[in-house]
């Protein structure tokens, strides 16, 4: 009797250790990756197809999910991604069409990193809210993608970056993959071994203390939208290679999806908390409850009103254990 | 409606032929002669022998709308006689990277015949290589994938037939006026495959067919909202006008608006698509004369038949063109039901009794 008494205050004292509400995201996984599992079963959400399409199609969303994780632990808010995606894919597509793959890669990436720098200037030293001038580029950068071919779609049709950036593999393993599988690993070193990651939370927990224990918070600022805009502009090349063509379309209904990822893989929207892994893994799940509701065979508005409802609960669950 | 005109403008990607004015007629994007879709049928003997394979189908459209949920329906019925159960139906809100991982996502569930409509020419090109490479039967709506081959890649596209909605609204007005007078015309200015054609086909079809009849005043719109200051302005010039052709419903709420504002019952309006206020004023006998609408219904319907006949192996129409349909006072519940299949919102219904 005192011995079962015991067991349980141990499994109890263990499950407070671990936090076990930090893990929401990954029972949540779990658990709808065993729900279609099973009501799926004869419909082809098993097959080694299937769960690799998941994985491919939601690299993009991935990677920028990491940069977004950087940008709200760091108190900020990042809403022109899904934009800047657009800018970058065909900046990229029509630079390698006239001068090469390695310019090609250069404009996408830069021109990420440039709305990344803009975005972070006007954060960190002009002093504006996140949110306004990102939701501001967001509109902005929508016209730029649209004007810069005449909302014309423009083909890709370099090999190499097809290779690299889309349907290509290495050691058997396509490179979308390599891509999500090295943008987690970086993130995740940089968030968590890094002396700029530590500072990147500082910021986000309490600004002013940030500054005072003599962390350039502007700087933080800065760089955590630089490293979104990067990471975008890397989403855009991953689109173009993945569709071999670009599209100022492209990216345009991710930011949500982006942020649900995050959010769910227990980043706080307000700062000082947030998980690399988490987001990933956050990210899978959306693009698996997306791929499990289609070959549910529901109707678009059914399959509209269960992925919302998914969501609202994941979100409440991570959200409300974190904050009490 | 505008949400049906930006879709038929991605779906624009500009690659047919267009229509050849010449010989007024709408041809493929090869310069393929129309097949009406009332010929791509399937016989009795055939429904027989489709039924019990166990096919399957899946639906992956560009977005959600009237039109979609009319044409998805008209595919749903046609299928459901040859026994083949839609599995999977998606709407890619107009994204092209969404509606690759769509057409990914289908095909984990294996379907035999896929019907779409492909966001544009150049992204759809790869998106639906996979599709192609299983062996999937593909009917397309209103666009062509680049560089795919009929017969081999793809089954059959199928189409409004643009051309002739223009060219009845034309008729229509000058039904309306009595075959003389002078018309206002409201195009839509901006580079959409759809608009584009409906309304030059309603221009040529007034200077070639109707030499008494003049078009005195032509206004471009790009916001449908800006409809009722255009059109004040183009009563103002010219008080006199029979009739005003209005490029789609949404801007003629503004146009119906702006003579009603001038109190003038006299001018008739004639324009595109089907709308609740139009509808109404038209069976009240009020200034429209006549509402131009496709039938989304049969183009639904007609994908699903090309693509049984596909999975039949019988030889499929590469293009395949529904008709137009003009809808006035008198069969405005049957207009209803052809073009969506529902009925006449409730207003019109107990208006026109």
């Amino acid at each position: 009797m005192s011995n079962a008494n015991t067991n349980a205050a141990v499994a109890a004292s263990f499950a407070k250790r671990i936090n076990l509400q930090q893990y929401v995201v990954y029972f949540g996984f779990v658990a709808i990756f065993l729900f279609f599992a099973i009501v799926l079963k004869d419909s082809g959400f098993l097959t080694v197809r299937n769960l690799s399409n998941i994985v491919l199609q939601t690299a993009p969303v991935t990677i920028m999910a990491i940069g977004l994780v950087f940008v709200m632990s760091a108190g900020e808010i990042d809403l022109s991604i899904g934009s800047t995606v657009g800018v970058t894919a065909l900046a990229a597509a029509v630079t390698i069409n006239q001068y090469g793959l390695v310019a090609g890669v250069l404009a996408g990436l830069g021109a990420g990193l440039l709305i990344g720098l803009i975005n972070g200037a006007m954060v960190a030293y002009v002093k504006l809210p996140s949110f306004l001038v990102t939701l501001a580029t967001l509109g902005l950068l929508a016209g730029v993608s649209r004007s810069m071919t005449d909302l014309r779609s423009v083909p890709v049709i370099h090999e190499t970056f097809v290779g690299l950036f889309g349907s290509g593999s290495f050691l058997g393993i396509p490179s979308l993959m390599w891509w999500t599988a090295i943008a987690v690993a970086a993130g995740h070193m940089i968030y968590r071994e890094t002396r700029f990651g530590a500072h990147v939370l500082a910021t986000g927990d309490n600004a002013r203390a940030a500054s005072v224990s003599g962390i350039n918070v502007p700087r933080i600022r800065l760089t955590v939208l630089m490293i979104s805009g990067t990471l975008a502009g890397l989403a855009g090349l991953l689109y173009a290679g993945r569709l071999q063509a670009a599209k100022y379309t492209l990216g345009e209904t991710d930011l949500m999806t982006v942020i649900a990822a995050v959010i769910v893989g227990g980043t706080l929207l307000n700062g000082g908390k947030g998980s690399i892994i988490g987001a990933l893994v956050g990210s899978l799940m959306m693009g698996m409850l997306n791929n499990g509701l289609i070959l549910m065979g529901l109707s678009v508005s059914d399959q509209m009103i269960v992925r919302g409802l998914i969501i609202l609960t994941a979100v409440a669950v991570s959200l409300r254990e974190k904050n009490r | 409606m505008l949400e049906r005109i930006i879709a038929a403008a991605f779906a624009g990607g500009l690659i047919f032929a267009a229509a050849n004015f010449a010989n007024a007629q709408t041809v493929g994007p090869q310069g393929e002669a129309a097949t009406p879709s009332s010929s791509v049928t399937l016989s009795d003997a055939d429904i027989a022998t489709l039924k019990g394979k166990g096919y399957k189908a899946a639906l992956l459209w560009h977005t959600s709308s009237d039109f979609t949920n009319a044409v998805s329906a008209g595919a749903k019925d046609e299928f459901a006689r040859g026994g083949i159960n839609i599995v999977v139906t998606t709407d890619a809100q107009f994204d092209a990277a969404r509606q690759r991982s769509d057409i990914e996502t289908a095909l984990a569930a294996k379907p035999n015949v896929i019907l779409a409509l492909p966001l544009d020419p150049v992204t759809s090109a790869e998106a639906f290589r996979q599709a192609v490479k299983d062996g999937t039967k593909l009917v397309f709506l209103s666009n062509l994938p680049k560089g795919y081959k009929h017969g081999t890649d793809y089954a059959s596209i199928v189409t409004d037939d643009l051309f002739q909605m223009g060219k009845q609204a034309a008729d229509a007005m000058a039904k309306a006026i009595g075959g003389k007078g002078k018309v206002g015309y409201i195009f839509h200015d901006a580079t959409y495959y759809v608009t584009n054609q409906r309304d030059k086909a309603f221009k040529t079809t007034i200077e070639k067919d109707y030499p008494d009849i003049k078009i005195v005043a032509e206004q471009g719109i790009s916001d449908p909202a800006r409809a009722e200051e255009l059109a004040s302005a183009m009563l103002l010039q010219h008080p006199d006008l029979d009739g005003i052709y209005v490029t789609w419903a949404e801007p003629a709420d503004g146009v119906l608006s702006a003579l009603r504002n001038a109190g003038n019952p006299k001018t008739k309006i004639v324009t595109l698509d089907l709308a609740e206020p139009e509808a109404l004023d038209m069976v009240k006998g009020g200034n429209v004369a006549a509402l131009v609408a496709d039938k989304a219904y049969e183009l639904g319907r007609a994908m699903a038949a090309a693509g049984m006949k596909s999975l039949l192996g019988q030889e499929t129409p590469p293009f395949v063109v529904a008709p137009a349909l003009t809808v006035t006072k008198d069969n405005v519940a049957q207009g209803w039901k052809d073009s969506l299949n529902r009925n006449a919102p409730q207003s019109v219904l107990d208006a026109a009794k």
